[in-house]
């Protein structure tokens, strides 16, 4: 996996750097804007990472927008100190794939640049999701573990495909408000928690294996516990099951 | 604008008056001036023609008093108004050029005003009446129709004039006040637009007067206002900046510290934990410390974000971002939110079904949070047992999202104070919570050019975010609809009517 870091603050970068080397990523990084759209073009890479706002006369956006104008589909995910909404929609009009506001957490940063991999890797198709014995028929949105059938909400149903998607990956809970409920700020209180344990309660109480995962700190895994990373540095170690605490619930 | 109130009127009217004053006295002195004038010099000239001619006549007979006055009739010095008549102790006439004359009755010695008739003409004659020494009258007098005239001339003039003048004072005052009213006007609306969030907008300042100088005062107070406001901003940028950033690393230090350590453990496997009892305990006190901050930083950045997000608000700094967002579509997404920790919370979180869409222009995203923010305060102060409802509407003044519960309410004296920042009523103290949620909804409203209403539900508490009209509403629902979302009722209600 290699990943460029296009990041001034030595601090974040290092940070970031040596998750991701943590994780197994070869990791570049360009402290300035200019060496970072000259990295970002000449060189092939599996994801770039980069702040908003830059030294060197070009900023984090012009390189994204550079990038998409080359017609390189590389995922970018931005990260910034500017949290206004105009900032995030301006980011990802311009191509970027995912935008993070400094201060962030690297779960949560992980997550994303998770998601964005699997994102960029062809679509899996098909009109039925399936984990274990729990399917999701997509045309008639019709549920069910075994062969006993489970009656969702309408939000419920979105949240367990979003979910489903994700197998075995982790997903956060500012993921989760975006992608379910077209949320982009942060409600400060439990609810997402409070969701997922009534979700829970509908899928697997009272089925085997237990199917949906807290990750303290981070979020939440779908998925059994043999595909599963269940480790609070699940998203850091893609695929290897390296141990540590679980935290289900 | 009432006339007692405007300065500008009032100036305008008291400088009329005053100009009207002026003008009354100016007249009046040059009437007296030149009529008066006049008038006296024919009643001394009467007076001392008399004393004359009874001086040098008095002791002599009347035939020469009688060839005098002829010679005065006939020496055609004054002869076109001069009148003379000497009577006889008997009435009769005996020389002069009246042949009707007031008799007996006029008052000797006096000037009056009297009507005769002179050369066979009737005039209105000035006449001093003297008895002679040798019995008989003699009067003496002036006709006035000279003078009548050249005062009806001086008369007519005046009042051409007055009136000129009362049409000019009329129109003077009526430019005093515009210009008064246009200089202030211009102030006026700079500082109302200034009101409304365009702070470098600065009073157009031309000439030296007294306006100029205001306005310039006034340009200098806003410079210097301009000044602290970006100060304030600056603050607000150090604090997100300054304070977020070493937050961050902070933050970053301890989730780093936490990753290497349980990475570095051989298994972190509950099971295998016991195995290194000298250094695990530690370790785990040392972990869920690193925990503790870390989530406590997390609150910390939280509360900057969000008094951020209120300053930005408050600045009135709208956000290009604006576009028709249908509040009715807010409300039950945020329902759909919340409606899980509702229940937990025992609360009953409801929006009426089949409501149809209501249009502001706003920021979806900062809508949305505020009206999360109402729903949160509702489930957590309305308590267990509580029902909460979400609706949408819109009045003729404009469009409404409001959350209702039935819980205890909010005493009347505290509902203002609900908006303030950090402000926590007693019973709520200990509730999770920071202080700021009404603060943002109301920071929020008020960005969009509405206001946040609280009011009491009796029973519970109402809070509405009143927001203005949408500009321009969109005909239907824009594409991309939910998965498993109703059909909007508008939708509905527009397939009835085309059926």
């Amino acid at each position: 996996m290699r990943s460029l870091i296009i990041e001034d603050d030595p601090a974040t970068a290092r940070y970031v750097c040596n998750g991701l080397e943590e994780a197994g990523h070869m990791v570049t990084r360009c402290d300035n804007g200019l060496d970072g759209l000259h990295a970002a073009i000449n060189e092939s890479w599996d994801l770039i990472i980069l702040d908003r706002l830059l030294p060197g006369g070009v900023d984090g956006l012009s390189i994204v927008a550079r990038l998409r104008e080359l017609g390189k589909g590389t995922p970018v995910l931005i990260l910034s100190a500017l949290t206004s909404t105009d900032e995030r929609v301006r980011g990802l009009r311009l191509g970027g794939d995912d935008y993070i506001s400094k201060p962030f957490a690297f779960a949560e940063l992980m997550a994303r640049v998770e998601a964005l991999l699997r994102r960029s890797t062809p679509a899996h198709g098909g009109t039925r999701l399936q984990v274990a014995d729990l399917t999701v028929d997509l045309r008639t949105f019709r549920v069910a573990r075994g062969s006993t059938p489970i009656i969702l909400q309408p939000r419920e149903l979105r949240l367990l495909t979003y979910l489903m998607r994700y197998e075995g990956q982790v997903v956060t809970r500012t993921m989760l408000l975006e992608a379910v409920w077209d949320c982009h700020f942060d409600p400060q209180t439990n609810v997402i928690d409070v969701q997922i344990s009534r979700l829970r309660s509908k899928v697997d109480k009272g089925f085997s294996p237990p199917l949906i995962h807290t990750i303290r700190g981070v979020g939440y895994v779908l998925g059994t516990r043999g595909t599963t990373v269940t480790a609070d540095n699940a998203a850091t170690a893609n695929g290897s099951a390296d141990g540590g605490e679980t935290a289900c619930v | 604008m009432r006339l007692s109130r405007s300065i500008a009127a009032q100036l305008a009217l008291g400088n009329g008056a005053l100009l009207a004053m002026l003008i009354l006295i100016t007249s009046g002195v040059f009437y007296f001036g030149t009529v008066g004038v006049l008038d006296r010099s024919v009643d001394g000239k009467i007076v001392s023609i008399s004393n004359r001619l009874v001086k040098t006549y008095g002791n002599r007979p009347v035939a020469a008093l009688a060839r005098e006055i002829g010679e005065e009739l006939t020496d055609g010095i004054d002869s076109d108004t001069e009148i003379f008549l000497v009577t006889s102790p008997s009435g009769q006439p005996v020389v002069g050029n009246l042949s009707r004359w007031p008799g007996a009755g006029t008052p000797l010695g006096q000037l009056v005003n009297r009507e005769v008739i002179r050369d066979g003409r009737p005039s209105s004659a000035r006449l001093y009446v003297r008895a002679l020494p040798q019995g008989g009258l003699l009067y003496i007098g002036r006709d006035l129709s000279e003078q009548r005239s050249i005062r009806d001339l001086v008369l007519h003039a005046l009042e051409s004039a007055a009136a000129l003048s009362l049409v000019l004072v009329v129109a003077g005052a009526w430019l005093l006040h515009f210009q008064i009213e246009q200089r202030i006007g211009a102030i006026r609306r700079t500082a109302s637009e200034i009101e409304g969030g365009n702070l470098q907008r600065r009073i157009d300042v031309s000439g030296g007067d007294e306006f100029a100088r205001l306005g310039v005062d006034i340009n200098r107070m806003l410079d210097r206002i301009e000044q602290l406001m970006s100060g304030v901003r600056d603050v607000s940028n150090a604090i997100a900046h300054d304070l977020r950033t070493p937050l961050g690393r902070v933050r970053a230090g301890l989730d780093e510290a936490l990753r290497r350590h349980q990475s570095a453990l051989p298994s972190a496997s509950p099971a295998q934990l016991p195995a290194n009892p000298a250094q695990l305990p530690a370790s785990g006190e040392l972990t869920s410390a690193a925990r503790a901050a870390i989530e406590g930083i997390d609150d910390l950045i939280v509360v900057f974000n969000k008094l951020l997000q209120i300053a930005e608000a408050e600045s009135g700094m709208r956000t290009q971002s604006f576009a028709p967002v249908d509040l009715t579509l807010i409300g039950r997404d945020m329902v759909e939110l919340y409606d899980a920790a509702a229940e937990e919370a025992g609360v009953r979180l409801t929006a009426p079904p089949g409501q149809l869409p209501v249009w502001t222009d706003g920021d979806h995203d900062l809508i949305a949070g505020a009206v999360a923010s109402m729903i949160d305060n509702a489930i957590k102060y309305a308590g267990p047992g509580a029902d909460v409802e979400v609706s949408a509407w819109s009045a003729p003044q404009g469009v409404c999202i409001s959350v209702r519960d039935n819980g205890p309410g909010v005493p009347a004296a505290e509902l203002p104070r609900l908006t303030e920042r950090f402000y926590r009523m007693d019973r709520s103290r200990n509730q999770p919570g920071n202080g700021l949620g009404l603060a943002i909804v109301s920071a929020t409203a008020a960005l969009h050019g509405g206001r946040l209403q609280l009011s009491d539900a009796s029973p519970g508490l109402r809070a509405s975010m009143w927001l203005p009209h949408a500009a321009s509403v969109p005909a239907a629902r824009p594409p991309g609809q939910r998965l498993g979302e109703p059909q909007s009722a508008g939708t509905e209600d527009s397939g009835a009517v085309l059926a």
